[in-house]
Order: C-alpha cells, then structure tokens, then sequence
C-alpha cells in the first residue's frame, strides 16, 4: 500500500511561484508539502533569467549569491540594425536560475516545508472528506488546500477544472543557450526585434558576466512552424557573434496572454506560470510567479486552521492580485496585441530612426513612448485606453 | 492522425502540452506522451515545437 500523507497546505511545483507559496504558506505556521517533478529543480534553466530590481523587491530581498551580472543599460535593435539605447534604466539583474531556484526552495524548507523532489503529481480529486488528494508514485498526499504551480504545462490545472489551453497568438515557442564571446557587454541588456530575427516576438541578449550571455529568441505560435524557434536561433547566433562557441542550449514555452480567471476554485489557487501570470509584452515572469507566490502563500495561510480551509478566504488571492500586478499585465497584453501580433518592421525602423541620434542618457522608456505614440494618434487613444 | 513524440529529440519543455486542445499530451513525467484516442490531429503541437521533436504519423486506430 503507498503511503498517505497529510497537510494543510500542499504546494505542486518548486519554482520561483511555488517555492515562494510554501515559504510563505510554512512561515505563516501551516503544515506544507512543497512536490516537485524533477530531482533537482532549476535545472535546466528554461529562462532568459533576467528580473529588474522592483520585480524582485516586491517579493524578497536580493541574495548577491544570485546575481550573475548587475545591467544599468538597454540596448534596442531595430529589424533594419539601428541601434537604440537607454543609458540609464532601472537597475536589473540577470540570475543563476539554478542557484537562485534551489535557495528559494531551502527557505522553504528552512521554515518547516516537507520538500519532495523526484515526486510527480499525476492527478488530482476530491475526496469525500473535503480534502483533495494528490496522486504520485511516491503515495498519496492529502491537504483541504492545494496551491498548483506546475508550470507552462498546467497540467493539474487541467485535471481540476481550468482550460488553461493556450491560443497560438498567446505562446512563445523559445529556444535559449549560452554564449561566449568577446562583443559580450557585461553592463548592456540587448533586445532585436524583426520579423526576420524572431516573428512576432524578439530575440535578447543578457549578460551573465565575463563574456558570456544567456541568448534567446521567442516566436509568437501563430507564425511558428516546427523547430523554428531553434533555427532562428541557430541564425541569429551565427549572426551576431560569428564564430562564438554556445552550449546549454534548451527550449521552452512562455505564455504571453492573459492571467487565468479564476485564479481560485474551491481549495484550489493557481500560481506562476501555469496561472498564465506572466509580462505578456516581455515575457519576464519570475517577479510575476514570486509575487504570485507570495501572496498566494500568505492567503493560504491565513485560510487553512485545524484541519480545514475557509474557501472565501481564498478568493483574497485573486482581489490582491487583480488590484496589483494584475492590472500591469492586463497593460502588457494589450501592448504586445498591438506590437508583436503583426510585422511591425517597418513601425520599428521608422521608431529607431527617429531615436538613434538621440542622447542615450536622456532616453528613457516613457519619452520613447510618448513620443512615438504622438506621431501615432490612434495608437495614442489605444494606449490611453489602457493607463486610464 | 495522432501528434508522436520524438522522444530521443525532446527536451521536455511542455510547450505542446500547453498548447493541448483536448489535453491528449502529458507530460509522463519528462519527455510528454500522447493519448491518441485523445488527441484530434489539429497539429498545434507540432507547429509550436521549438525543435520539431514532434509530427503527426497515420495510427492503426479505426475512426
């Protein structure tokens, strides 16, 4: 007979959105189980791992065991080649995903979540006691409250009632690797758009210190076509740093549409991205899955007493998260519907002409907006729309 | 018609099981399987595949 085994509170997927639930969750004094498919999370990283100072306050303190290399600079690439660049961002960071996953997971355990890797949830019901039960090799694991931060695949969400099926226009198909090379700046994020580069998405550059970068491209599903993402790599790499030595090279999916709605049922929240909680724009989601997490933590916590969970207690969760992050991303989605849906070559050229002379220490996101969106009047409205 | 997984190819991203209509790929746990009484040949899989480690191949299923 497999083990059964019982929780307050039990946590499906150990990354940056789960890990953070069952720190917060074991923190606020509940009986946690933190299950993770792989036997050593954050490898291999499926990340551009790059998250900006205010995305990373907003949920915990930055550990300088993390951060790879600190970016002062953006540099914008036009399909054409013009180059523009701020000078002067906000302070960003790209991280070592597999150093950063794995501390995120010890604070959990460090405040008394029971950590089990190498345990995939094959499914999940609720049983007549009220509990739902998660199903996996290693025995049975039983909790009134289930946080499910299973990733791009969401397949538990799934099980439990969602359709978190993606639309193509709402998927990135990436592929990412490691780069050495000597026109490597170590200050300097780089982000080219084209449709000739990375259809409907855009490939980066992020430095990981002494030379090297994480390099990857998204490819908007509706223009894929199986293995492009990974060609268009393989080009732009040549291209770009001709004759650079790569490895690490994976893929991944990123979802660029909507948060899930709900965000709960019954004793049931989502997290991360298999709530779909991600930039839709830049497709940066480990601020948004740590937030996520946090919050969906703290309310759980909250919730669950004895051997129960006030469910009304739980729609805290998604008040918090509507009112806050929420809404930035419900922006980031109607910007990327604008911008990355269509070939927009020739609006980014004629974007970068106009900014390539300019001094890049008085360039900042909002003059490129407002300046560009005052030669555009109907995207203007669109936009105003959206800030309201 | 059913989506068949390359499996010495993938790299168990879960892009396609994301992109599932009628949920017929899973994750199992690492590189994804797929149900082909499940699956309805729409062919989103194969198409959002960063490294084309999936196609659609005709089955022995009588439809």
């Amino acid at each position: 007979m497999p083990e059964t085994r019982t929780y307050q509170i039990t946590v499906v997927g150990a990354g940056p959105a789960g890990a953070m639930a069952a720190w917060r969750a074991a923190a606020g004094g509940r009986r946690v189980c933190l299950l993770e498919r792989k036997s050593r999370v954050g490898t291999p990283v499926r990340c551009g791992e790059g998250i900006g100072l205010k995305g990373m306050t907003a949920s915990l303190d930055i550990d300088k065991r993390w951060i790879l290399a600190t970016v002062s600079k953006a540099c914008f690439v036009s399909p054409a080649g013009l180059r523009v660049t701020l000078a002067d961002i906000d302070e960003s960071y790209v991280i070592d995903r597999t150093v950063f996953d794995a501390d995120l997971v010890e604070r959990a355990r460090d405040a008394g979540a029971e950590y089990f890797p190498h345990t995939p949830v094959t499914g999940i019901a609720r049983r007549e006691d009220g509990r739902y039960r998660c199903v996996t090799p290693r025995g049975a694991f039983d909790a009134p409250c289930v946080i499910l931060a299973d990733g791009i695949e969401s397949n538990l969400a799934r099980d439990a009632g969602w359709d978190t099926s993606l639309k193509l226009e709402d998927l990135e198909s990436c592929a990412f690797c490691h780069v050495t090379h000597p026109g490597i700046a170590d200050d300097t994020v780089c982000f080219h758009v084209g449709s000739g580069q990375a259809p409907g998405g855009f490939a980066w550059v992020f430095p990981r210190g002494k030379g090297r970068a994480n390099v990857g491209l998204g490819v908007l599903g509706t223009f894929c076509e199986p293995g492009k993402a990974r060609r268009c790599l393989h080009r732009f790499v040549e291209s770009r740093f001709p004759g650079a030595s790569a490895d690490d090279e994976h893929c991944g999916g990123v979802p660029v549409g909507r948060w899930t709605r709900p965000l709960v049922r019954g004793g049931i929240m989502l997290a991360g991205d298999a709530a779909r909680q991600v930039n839709s724009l830049s497709g940066a989601g480990i601020g948004y899955g740590l937030y996520a997490g946090r919050l969906a933590g703290d309310v759980a916590a909250r919730a669950c007493s004895g051997e129960g969970c006030d469910q009304g207690a739980l729609q805290q969760y998604q008040k918090e998260w509507a009112s806050g992050l929420g809404i930035q991303q419900d922006r980031s989605y109607a910007l990327k519907s604008m911008l990355l849906t269509k070939n927009n070559d020739a609006f980014f050229d004629r974007i970068a002409r106009a900014f390539a002379r300019s001094d890049p220490k008085r360039l900042n996101y909002k003059s490129i907006f407002l300046r560009t969106f005052a030669r555009h009047p109907l995207m203007m409205l669109k936009v105003l729309r959206l800030f309201r | 018609m059913a989506a068949k997984v390359d499996s010495a190819a993938c790299d168990a991203c879960g892009t396609c099981v994301s992109v599932c209509p009628t949920r017929a790929i899973r994750c199992a746990p690492e590189v994804p399987v797929v149900d082909e009484g499940t699956c309805i040949a729409c062919g989103r899989c194969v198409k959002v595949c960063p490294i084309a480690a999936i196609r659609m191949e005709e089955t022995n299923r009588i439809s």
